[in-house]
């Protein structure tokens, strides 16, 4: 037995969901992946509650401890994000590696990557515990100015930044290549092969793109906090980390990485539903309507992605000078061309073959719709014009949530297709019907809920809302917020409730 | 209308609006027939597709286009450009962000005469977002310590009242109260 079906065994509530069979052979594939994802879902019921007491802690102006907005807020945030919504992906993208090459999905990579990540996660919610509100997207240079100011004690910068550091070195080193390592290099098992597949395939050329994105636009990030962590070690001096300390140095790096984790993300999991959805054709051709185009729109969603990250500074007018906010706008409305692509090719591959309307399938089906709803929202605030109208305010918030919600509704539906295969047993059609209904009216709701508050003029992370006359959209957020979460309950409750398949 | 769609944020939920509708309309459609009503492989001559393809991206194409060439003259920096070649008659402003309130160094303007608002932060990421007083955002500003061209916008206000101006980059715990006034005569 592998330490992490050990772990998983021990593991009461969350364990018992994602035990792994020990009995098919499979738990080389199986065994890690299952512990990353359960773990995810940890992670998923803290970033949740605090989602959920966001509003209330608006509403009764609360401010002790855990009851405090920018402390909820900056770790819901990073939860959400990086051990949830990342992670959930890195288990399943993994399992699914290993059972398309046939290789074992348990290498010393995966395994650090499941400590790096998790141990980054931890020290980072210490570091926030102990007063360090900084949001999810670190806001450099806040992390020092808040400790030159006496807002919060400069060694919960050092456990705050060593924390990104381990969570930054899990995502753009381990799990890159983790997946690397399987594609190319490993060792073949054809007792592992469960569903064989080559890079020829939609399903695997994106994954292949999509951590070498991770790893191509994550390594300049990586090198400027490594810097930044020497000196705030007092290993290197300020003299020799200067050019790392800039703050407009420290802020395009972040956002170079930022915005292509997300648009990474976004390529692995649509490839992940050109992967999944042949399998629940009606007359069993189990192709897509055309590789060719599924393939051109994962390739205009990568070159279209890398540069459009320039929509993030747009407001820096003239320190970000006009053409490159012209071609951040051409390049964001360019992967609403990959995305036209891709919605053609599902809709044309639906309406040829029919589809067997199956929970997991239609799971991936409703994260798809919204995945589709939010890209506009995107494209909307990437255009320059109204830009200056949107920045910063609760549109751009909604955006960042709800491309997670969709990518993790589309992860859910994958998982839930393999579910069986990783634990020998069965889960209730019924409850994930219930599932993905709640999870999609929920999302919806939010996502449109956000943007009235962006449309309104209504400021991402602020405390005040209910002085600024926005509590509105906070009981709207509150509502549609505890519809979600009654979706992912949901889901979690038909995993433990899965029935044993008998052979 | 186009005034509308590009200088207020409920117009940007319109432009939003107008992608999402037929998007929803088709993509259920779709799913709901072949899901539902007909799961059957579909009778639709396969020579069709390539041709509603075809139709399919020409129309995203031509929509992405015109919603982007539509937008050019409202884009802020192209309307300063613009206002800094064709005018000298600006009533300056400059102001620095600090953690957490503005040095401004005029908060009185006069309607209908440009502002060239030019502003720097002297410690952390900051905003400056104006609010015209029937609460729509005018235009937000984003400032970022250390770099030393100041972040310039031009603006005429064509109204006179009390216009709010907010911080829209989260600076830390006093971030809500970042707030300033300006006066429009």
């Amino acid at each position: 037995m592998s330490a992490a079906t050990s772990i998983l065994s021990n593991t009461p509530v969350f364990g018992k969901m994602f035990q792994v069979d020990t009995k098919n052979g499979l738990e080389d594939i199986n065994a890690w992946p299952a512990l990353i994802i359960m773990t995810s879902f940890i992670w998923l019921a803290i970033a949740a509650l605090l989602g959920l007491g966001m509003p209330i802690i608006q509403y009764f102006g609360l401010n002790v401890f855990l009851f405090n907005y920018y402390t909820s807020l900056t770790l819901h945030g990073a939860a959400m994000t990086f051990p949830f919504a990342f992670s959930l992906m890195v288990g399943v993208s993994i399992h699914r590696a290993g059972g398309c090459m046939g290789k074992k999905g348990n290498s010393i990579f995966v395994r650090l990557y499941f400590i790096f990540m998790n141990l980054g996660g931890l020290l980072f919610t210490l570091s926030v515990l102990s007063g360090f509100q900084i949001s999810y997207t670190v806001m450099y240079p806040l992390p020092v100015v808040g400790a030159q100011m006496g807002v919060w004690p400069m060694w919960s910068v050092v456990l705050g930044f060593t924390g990104i550091a381990l969570i930054l070195i899990s995502m753009i080193v381990l799990y890159p290549i983790a997946i690397l390592r399987i594609i190319f290099f490993d060792k073949k098992y054809e007792e592992l092969e469960l569903s064989p597949r080559t890079l020829q395939d939609p399903g695997m050329l994106g994954m292949l793109m999509a951590v070498l994105i991770l790893i191509i636009t994550g390594l300049p990030l990586l090198t400027v906090a490594t810097a930044v962590l020497l000196y705030l070690y007092g290993i290197l001096p300020m003299a020799w980390i200067t050019w790392a300390a800039e703050p407009v140095v420290f802020q395009f790096v972040f956002y170079i990485f930022a915005h292509n984790l997300m648009e990474s993300m976004a390529i692995m999991i649509v490839s992940a539903v050109y992967g999944t959805l042949p399998l629940y054709l009606a007359d069993g051709t189990r192709k897509l309507y055309s590789d060719k185009l599924a393939n051109a729109a994962l390739w205009i969603l990568l070159i279209t992605s890398v540069t459009s990250f320039f929509h993030h500074f747009y407001t820096m007018f003239p320190a970000l000078p006009s053409t490159f906010s012209y071609h951040g706008n051409v390049m964001s409305w360019g992967t609403g061309l990959g995305g036209a692509f891709t919605i053609f090719t599902i809709l044309a591959t639906i309406w040829k073959h029919g589809i067997r309307p199956e929970p997991g399938v239609m799971m991936i089906l409703g994260g798809f719709i919204i995945y589709c709803l939010d890209g506009v929202t995107a494209m909307v605030v990437a255009n320059v014009a109204l830009s200056y109208h949107l920045h910063g305010t609760m549109w751009v918030g909604g955006h960042a949530m709800t491309v997670l919600l969709s990518m993790s509704m589309m992860w859910m539906g994958v998982l839930y297709h393999h579910y069986p295969v990783i634990t020998n047993r069965n889960p209730d059609g019924d409850s994930c019907r219930r599932s993905y209904r709640f999870y999609f009216i929920g999302g919806v709701g939010l996502m449109y809920s956000f943007m009235a508050g962006g449309a309104s003029g209504m400021p991402r992370r602020i405390a005040d809302w209910v002085q600024s006359g926005f509590m509105t959209i906070g009981f709207s957020i509150l509502i549609f917020g505890i519809i979600l979460t009654l979706g992912f309950v949901f889901f979690l409750s038909n995993l433990s409730k899965s029935s044993e398949i008998k052979v | 209308m186009k005034d509308f769609l590009y200088t207020d944020g409920w117009g940007a939920f319109t432009v939003m609006l107008f992608f999402h509708i037929p998007f929803l309309i088709i993509f259920f459609r779709v799913v709901y027939k072949k899901a539902f009503v007909n799961t059957g492989p579909s009778e639709t001559d396969p020579q069709k597709y390539p041709k509603i393809e075809a139709i399919w991206i020409a129309i995203a194409v031509v929509l992405f286009i015109s919603v982007n060439i539509m937008s050019v003259v409202y884009m802020p920096p192209v309307s300063t450009a613009n206002m800094t070649t064709n005018s000298s008659d600006f009533q300056e402003v400059e102001f620095t962000a600090k953690s957490w309130y503005y040095d401004i160094s005029n908060r009185e303007y006069e309607a209908g005469r440009p502002v060239r608002f030019s502003g720097k932060s002297s410690d952390t990421v900051h905003g400056f977002a104006v609010y015209h007083p029937d609460g729509r955002i005018l235009f937000t500003m984003m400032l970022m310590p250390g770099v030393e061209t100041p972040t310039t916008l031009v603006h005429t206000f064509d109204e006179p009242g009390t216009y709010k101006v907010r911080c829209l980059e989260y600076c830390g715990i006093v971030h809500h109260a970042m707030q300033d006034v300006l006066v429009v005569r």
